[in-house]
């Protein structure tokens, strides 16, 4: 990436003029481009963001990254690897101190604080856009800005309405129905299921970590109705071939396989469903002119203006306050906006899950590949 | 007199000159390290992996301190702790090991005739369908192929329509053991078939007529004298299709629903979802020794087969 800088002393007239009328539009929208643009470090030709395929890239690049390119003249390339993947090229091209694979990993905020805590991230507190927040946008747990969180997401109870003639299911035990039995799925490591099971097996939130036996009693019941295992697409696919009539899944995919022509609702059940966020972090290692660059693309992340066109693809709510819910998830339970709308939802730091997530990932499996 | 430039032409001077230069390079007392030179890029090779392995031996030594995700500067057997005593381990290494053993008696079983047919029939124009037929998954990736079974045997697939038609309600024909273990036959099919179409053809048909002759029904030809001497077909083809099964990844992920894992998912797992590299080297170092042992066990008792490329055991 470092020699794929090119040198803004070889920018023609017209492109420098372009450059200058793009640094005032910048500086229009919030982002500093315009403060100094004979001090701005020189521009890479493109800056390499990893981010999650379909609908995802799709609101990505609609909503930020082409109009960052529009902005300062920034080729803005998606890899497309998973961010489990990308994760330890990561850390080994910092441990060997190379330039990482990318510049920006857009990643969950679990994922991000596992690279936080190891200390691979980026300070991103003098972004001058953090000063117009909402709280959500602080990773929990962690000093400074390691990571930014950009948006929350819930994961729903999605159903096919056409199973559940008698409305949408109101609790997760309604999952134990003999009828449903190799017709559920949840995602292969348990995310998003753990929190609702222990309140659904009985247990309470406030002894996670401590005891989760009641979760894990639950998630023994589920298995029983043999469920599917799988990722974001799997649930989107299955739901269109007819292999499931309910998942936990984040409510963007369901959302997805609803705008694919699915018959699909969703919704929070009584024990509540886990509330996440995901964010944006750059790893160590850039040279600094990459660096300043991948940083402005965050800062521009989280303007009202480009958090409005990125979010309105993944139907999510974000950290800038103002920012409107598309017309179909006005009042749904999984675009939270209200001090009620939250209550239902759990929310657990990230600093925990990531210290148990290893102890919980291989219990959840012991049950599931038993 | 003087020799014509015809009588010792330029390309013969050509090949002296290439001829001295060889000899300067390389002299003909050096001549019995030419063997060891031509080992040169097998040793390169397995120096790598041996390199590698060191290094994941090194890291199965070290535990993940999730406070730091950094590994431990001491060293210790607590992952090789793990592995022998956590039941998922002991339930993934099983279904592997039983797995790869059911693949392999099943696929020898369906690749036999089909070699056996390619090697004996007297039609060119079938032995040609059945040589395109074998090449003809190779050109297709493993993943595609278990995606193109999702495709039939889903619950709104090929398969349920053609049984919908005569009544019978939609079944659950995958993500389950027998869904994998399908999946792999059909994968391991054309490997088998072109390890065991060697050993067959090396047996000489006149064998054969030869049994007849004396009285010998085709069961008993069959019996007393194509098995025996397609063994070390059996051997080789019974090799690549056991380290290949145990090994694989793509299959009980697709097929498997998420709930048939075989060791090598559990290692994605450690490596890309816990980030434990430690662990995950643990377990790939022993699938490696696991692997090993069985066909070291399998070369003890029956020779190499094929794999022994003709020579004896």
């Amino acid at each position: 990436m470092t020699g794929s800088t090119k040198p803004s002393l070889s920018l023609g007239r017209r492109r420098f003029l372009q450059g200058v009328g793009l640094a005032g539009a910048a500086g229009l929208a919030g982002m500093p481009f315009g403060r100094a643009f004979a001090a701005e470090p020189e521009k890479p030709t493109e800056i390499i963001v990893r981010a999650w395929g379909g609908s995802w890239a799709d609101s990505l690049k609609a909503g930020v990254s082409d109009p960052f390119t529009k902005l300062t003249g920034i080729t803005v390339r998606h890899d497309l690897t998973e961010d489990n993947e990308i994760q330890p090229k990561v850390w080994a091209a910092v441990a060997q101190k190379r330039v990482p694979p990318i510049h920006i990993n857009w990643d969950t905020t679990t994922n991000a604080t596992k690279s936080a805590l190891r200390g691979v991230t980026e300070d991103l507190s003098d972004l001058s856009n953090l000063a117009g927040v909402t709280e959500l946008a602080k990773p929990v747990g962690l000093d400074g800005y390691p990571i930014v969180n950009t948006y929350g997401y819930v994961y729903v109870l999605a159903y096919r309405p056409a199973a559940f003639p008698n409305g949408a299911p109101k609790s997760w035990k309604d999952l134990l129905d003999p009828k449903f039995k190799g017709r559920i799925a949840l995602y292969n490591d348990g995310i998003g299921f753990h929190f609702p099971a222990q309140v659904a097996g009985g247990g309470k939130l406030e002894d996670i970590p401590g005891n989760m036996q009641p979760a894990w009693d639950f998630i023994a019941k589920i298995k029983e109705q043999e469920p599917l295992l799988g990722e974001d697409p799997d649930f989107t696919a299955w739901f269109q071939k007819g292999e499931i009539d309910a998942a936990c899944t984040i409510s963007t995919n369901a959302r997805e396989a609803k705008a694919n022509g699915v018959d699909i609702a969703w919704t929070v059940p009584e024990e509540g469903a886990k509330y996440d966020t995901d964010g944006l972090w750059i790893p160590k290692g850039l040279p600094e002119n990459e660096l300043y660059w991948a940083k402005q693309y965050i800062n521009f992340a989280i303007t009202k203006d480009a958090q409005q066109v990125w979010l309105d693809g993944l139907g999510l709510p974000g950290v800038v306050p103002g920012v409107n819910p598309p017309a179909d998830l006005v009042g749904d339970p999984s675009y939270p906006t209200t001090e009620a709308d939250f209550k239902k939802l759990i929310r657990i730091s990230s600093k925990v899950q990531v210290e148990h997530e290893s102890e919980w990932f291989g219990k959840f499996k012991e049950i599931m590949q038993g | 007199m003087r020799p014509s430039r015809t009588a010792y032409p330029l390309s013969w001077r050509l090949m002296d000159a290439l001829e001295a230069t060889a000899v300067a390079v390389w002299p003909r007392s050096f001549a019995a390290a030419v063997p060891w030179l031509m080992l040169l890029p097998a040793v390169l090779l397995v120096g790598l992996l041996v390199l590698g392995l060191w290094d994941m031996a090194d890291g199965s030594l070290r535990t993940l301190d999730t406070a730091t995700f950094l590994p431990s500067d001491d060293y210790s057997l607590r992952n090789y702790d793990r592995a022998f005593t956590e039941k998922l381990f002991f339930t993934v290494a099983s279904r592997s090991l039983i797995g790869s053993l059911i693949v392999t008696v099943i696929t020898l079983i369906l690749a036999f005739p089909y070699s056996y047919v390619m090697v004996r029939t007297r039609s060119a124009a079938l032995r040609k369908v059945l040589l395109i037929a074998l090449f003809l998954p190779f050109f297709i990736g493993q993943v595609v192929r278990a995606y193109g079974w999702l495709i039939i045997l889903g619950s709104q697939g090929m398969v349920n329509e053609a049984l919908g038609l005569v009544g019978v309600a939609p079944v659950r024909l995958l993500y389950n053991y027998p869904a994998v273990l399908f999946g792999l036959v059909q994968y391991m099919l054309p490997f088998a078939v072109l390890m065991l179409a060697p050993a067959l053809t090396a047996i000489p048909e006149e064998m054969e007529s030869a049994a007849g002759s004396l009285g010998a029904n085709w069961v008993k030809t069959f019996l007393h004298v194509v098995l025996p001497m397609a063994k070390p077909g059996f051997i080789g083809a019974g090799l690549v299709v056991l380290t290949l099964s145990l090994t694989d990844f793509a299959m009980p992920a697709i097929l498997g629903g998420g709930s048939q894992d075989f060791i090598a998912n559990a290692i994605y797992d450690q490596f890309f979802r816990t980030s434990d590299q430690g662990m995950g080297a643990t377990l790939a170092l022993l699938l490696v020794a696991v692997g090993s042992m069985m066909v070291g066990v399998v070369f003890a008792l029956f020779g190499a087969g094929t794999l022994a490329m003709g020579r004896a055991k």
